[in-house]
């Protein structure tokens, strides 16, 4: 074995097999940044809901607005979801059918500003956005705060 | 990806039709559809496991978040009473569970507390959707299986 053949087994084969692994696992193409805490959040805010039962029990109603929806979201957007089959009620779009369909939590009227409408149509399941919800008094509140 | 449409389409819009879902741009991705899935089954099944209905903010909360939380719950639906809103706004780094007058029965503050401080330990280490996803389970294990819904 002279010096080449040395060099390409002891050098080469390694190497290779060094550059095989990166390939693999060094993510390519990787779009989203992972949240790191401390950075901004530069989100339109978002509203996730958990599907209405059966489609008719529930605070809720009936209606396209199941799963989560877009703070400003003023388009219908995908029906159902992979998980959740789409329910009857939820072929029903027209916003103007009843009051209780609408998702949109102050959907453009709330404090914090409406989200692009475009938001929305990342989620798996998520509503059409009607009407600004009425706030509704719930007693007295409990719950919890914590910061990290 | 390609588009729906690459030729030229002959539609009928007229000044007030709203853009078509092709000649959106991309949204405006938090999560990965993975974690999407992941959030929306923990949300759908608290919420039915429990009776209570479990929703999840995610977003700025403003100077005063305790308030700007118990404001998001009053609009949270038809019945905040027994309503739970979980606001997490990673920008400021803060988290508030608010539970409705009928909720807070079934789930005490000490019980959101807990919830809320495992959350906080998973968002500190940058896993929001794990955190929630946990969070949302403790919660609703407190809360338990109210006896309308048993059978």
């Amino acid at each position: 074995m002279n010096t080449v053949e040395v060099l390409l087994v002891l050098v080469g084969i390694p190497l290779a097999v060094i550059v095989v692994l990166a390939l693999l696992t060094l993510p390519g193409g990787r779009k989203r940044t992972r949240y790191k805490p401390g950075q901004p959040w530069d989100h339109a805010p978002v509203w996730y809901e958990p599907h209405p039962e059966g489609g008719s029990s529930g605070g809720h109603g009936a209606g396209p607005g199941s799963g989560a929806a877009a703070m400003g979201g003023g388009t219908t957007a995908a029906l159902g979801s992979s998980m959740y089959p789409e329910q009857p009620e939820e072929r029903n779009t027209d916003t103007s059918s009843g009051g209780g369909n609408g998702t949109a939590h102050g959907a453009g009227s709330s404090a914090h500003g409406a989200g692009s409408s475009a938001h929305g149509a990342g989620s798996s399941a998520h509503g059409a956005t009607s009407a600004a919800m009425r706030p509704v008094d719930a007693g007295p509140l409990g719950g919890a705060r914590g910061t990290w | 990806m390609t588009r729906a449409l690459e030729v030229e389409s002959h539609d009928t819009a007229t000044d007030q039709t709203g853009p078509s879902r092709t000649d959106e741009g991309a949204p405006d991705a938090i999560f990965t559809f993975q974690e999407l899935a992941r959030l929306d089954e923990a949300l759908t099944m608290s919420s039915r496991e429990t009776g209570l209905r479990f929703t999840l903010y995610i977003g700025d909360l403003g100077p005063r978040t305790r308030v700007q939380a118990e404001e998001l719950h009053a609009r949270s639906g038809h019945h905040p009473i027994d309503a739970v809103l979980i606001a997490v706004s990673p920008g400021q780094k803060v988290v508030e569970v608010v539970t409705g007058a009928g909720a807070a029965r079934r789930l005490p503050d000490r019980a959101c507390a807990l919830a809320v401080l495992s959350m906080t330990t998973s968002f500190a280490s940058g896993d929001l959707v794990g955190g929630i996803v946990n969070g949302l389970r403790q919660l609703s294990d407190q809360a338990g299986h109210p006896a309308t819904l048993r059978h």
